[in-house]
């Protein structure tokens, strides 16, 4: 479970601050879909940066799973993100080096796991995503769709608590964003959390409730009647 | 920072960077790295082998392992006969040779000469030798550049150092006179002692060691009826040592034997001028001065490749951090690369300076003028260099690394500054 309390972020650029989250309040229970949604500068990736222990909020709390992440040392969240979060970005951030199987295999093998072991369970987390095919492509050789595809089988390989998606489907044409919500319901129907930041209200309408911001402020939280 | 854990991760990071890199960057990096190493090893090498080569030169042409010479007030070697004999009986020694020295001057032009010509006259060391012995400790019968060698028993022939010769030596000094128009079969003037004779040049040889250069050679037993020495006491006795006996053992045997009494027993070391062991510190100086700035060159450029690296992997290296990979990880993944291009740098270089440069300085000296210059490249201490080279490179890797790796992982990947 995620609980945000009164989450104040603020950047300084010389004397100008501007306020890009103004106190949020927000809770996610274990096993939830939730989308975050908002217009440009409305503050929903920064509150995603939040919750997902990328960046430091200038106030407020921020508590998963029992652990107030304000008391927690750089190592302490560096372990949390490898052994309790996934992340999927826009820009599917795969190593360009690494072949397909091998960047999904790298959180395991920092996890500690032999490479063996880590190869087999990126291979199954690929298989599961439809790229049972491409384990040994480079990214360069794979598609959008591919690339984001390989993304979600890192973020999922090692079976985290939650997942953050920072607009999965922003560079991905219809079907691939089709194909890759479609994994997200899917992983969801299975008791995965899921956090997703979209601009899309037809995928946003894809999950159980959907956060709505604007300049810095939640304004709705809207939940839907279907549950997968 | 070098648990195993980040070590392996860094090492897998690695491997595949380095696969995956730029095979045209990869080699300019290690041609860099090569080009590094030799400066290192060759450029004070070639400083400290043109010494060496006069070094060794002086040691195989002049003094041989261990040379025994006259005391400063004596004017010979004192019981020349049982010493030489005592020398023979060495396990030790694979061969001797002994010279009879008398300083002299040769005269060109005295049958042309008119009255009011200057005489072409050249001062020089007579030195009387067995030829045979000689050669066998010097081997300067194949230093000949024109003529013959002699041959026991040559009556009034010489063989004449080069720099006793205009032709070969063109040198204008105050108080220094070189022969002009001799060559083989000239008659020349030696004048020893007081006693003149007419004596034919038999042989020239070339040879960049001033002693043996500025000398003029005959048959002993010629020089010994001119200079009326009958007892048989030498001015010289070049020593040649079996193959890896050390020449102090020689020299501390002979002095056991009481020799120092009657004459100086130096190793080749010891009897080194004072100026020529200054110069060859000076040189080791010189030569490592040079290869600090090649280190520092070295340093700087890997600093720059992989600076340049990670600043345009910044962001790859923040999403690495925000996936939860650790930050010495990912410095280690620099280092090892860094020690890659040193090590295989290294490894060509050691390479070229073993199975060519060394091998090919040897077979042909850099022609100096005072020396045939060889590269000197102890393994030892070029081992030391590339340890050196490859520390300095990991250093140089590692700074550049831990300063993108510090930054804000979200700031890395959204490429904020």
């Amino acid at each position: 479970m995620i609980e945000t309390k009164n989450l104040v972020r603020t950047f300084k650029n010389g004397d100008v601050v501007t306020s890009v989250l103004k106190g949020i309040d927000f809770k996610v229970e274990d096993g939830e879909f939730i989308a975050i949604m908002g217009r440009s500068g409305a503050g929903k990736s920064t509150l995603l940066y939040q919750i997902s222990l990328l960046d430091e909020p200038t106030s407020g709390e921020i508590v998963i799973d029992g652990h107030d992440t304000h008391t927690m040392t750089a190592d302490e969240k560096m372990q949390f993100r490898l052994t309790k979060f996934g992340y999927v970005f826009q820009d599917y951030a795969l190593l360009p080096e690494l072949t397909a199987l091998e960047n999904v295999a790298l959180p395991l093998l920092m996890q500690g796991k032999d490479r063996k072991t880590a190869y087999a369970e990126s291979t199954g987390s690929l298989s599961r995503v439809g790229l049972s095919h491409r384990l040994h492509s480079l990214p360069s050789r794979l598609s959008g769709g591919e690339q984001q595809r390989v993304s979600i089988a890192r973020a999922v390989a090692h079976d985290p608590s939650i997942i953050f998606a920072d607009e999965p489907t922003a560079n991905l044409d219809n079907e691939s964003s089709r194909a890759v919500l479609d994994i997200f319901r899917e992983l969801h129907k299975h008791g995965q959390t899921i956090i997703m930041v979209t601009h899309e209200e037809p995928f946003a309408n894809e999950a159980q409730a959907i956060v709505r911001l604007d300049d810095g402020k939640i304004t709705s939280i809207t939940r839907h009647s279907h549950v997968h | 920072m070098f648990q195993t854990l980040n070590i392996r991760i860094g090492f897998f990071l690695a491997v595949r960077q380095l696969r995956r890199s730029s095979l045209w960057t990869t080699g300019l990096i290690i041609f860099v790295m090569v080009l590094t190493f030799l400066n290192l090893v060759v450029v004070s090498g070639i400083l400290v082998g043109l010494l060496q080569g006069a070094v060794d030169a002086v040691r195989t042409k002049y003094t041989a392992d261990v040379i025994v010479s006259t005391l400063d007030d004596k004017t010979y070697i004192d019981n020349s006969t049982n010493l030489l004999a005592l020398i023979h009986t060495l396990p030790e020694v694979e061969a001797v040779t002994a010279r009879y020295r008398e300083a002299g001057t040769l005269e060109a032009n005295y049958k042309t000469r008119r009255e009011a010509d200057k005489p072409n006259i050249a001062a020089a060391q007579v030195v009387g030798i067995d030829p045979a012995a000689e050669d066998a400790v010097t081997g300067i019968g194949g230093d000949l550049i024109e003529g013959e060698y002699l041959v026991a028993g040559d009556y009034d022939k010489v063989v004449l150092g080069n720099y006793l010769l205009k032709q070969y030596f063109p040198v204008e000094t105050p108080g220094f006179t070189t022969l002009e128009n001799v060559g083989i079969g000239s008659k020349i003037r030696l004048k020893v002692d007081g006693v003149t004779r007419e004596v034919t040049v038999k042989g020239i040889l070339k040879s960049k060691v001033d002693e043996i250069a500025m000398r003029v050679f005959m048959d002993d037993s010629q020089l010994r009826s001119m200079i009326g020495r009958t007892d048989g006491n030498v001015d010289e006795i070049a020593i040649k040592v079996k193959k890896g006996v050390d020449p102090a053992v020689v020299r501390d045997e002979l002095k056991l034997h009481g020799v120092a009494a009657g004459a100086k027993v130096q190793t080749f070391e010891d009897g080194q001028p004072k100026f020529l062991k200054d110069m060859i510190v000076t040189f080791n100086m010189l030569g490592n001065g040079f290869s600090s700035i090649g280190l520092v060159v070295a340093s700087i450029t890997i600093f720059i490749v992989i600076f340049i690296n990670a600043i345009t992997r910044r962001k790859f290296i923040g999403i690495l951090k925000g996936i939860g990979i650790s930050g010495h990880a990912i410095e280690i993944s620099y280092v090892f690369q860094s020690m890659f291009y040193a090590l295989l740098g290294s490894s060509i270089g050691l390479i070229l300076v073993y199975a060519a440069l060394v091998p090919l300085f040897a077979a042909h000296p850099i022609d100096f003028p005072f020396s045939d210059g060889i590269l000197v490249a102890p393994l030892g201490e070029t081992m030391f260099r590339v340890a050196l080279l490859v520390t300095t490179t990991v250093i140089a890797g590692f700074i550049p690394a831990w300063m993108i790796v510090r930054k804000n992982t979200l700031d890395s990947i959204l490429g904020r500054n």
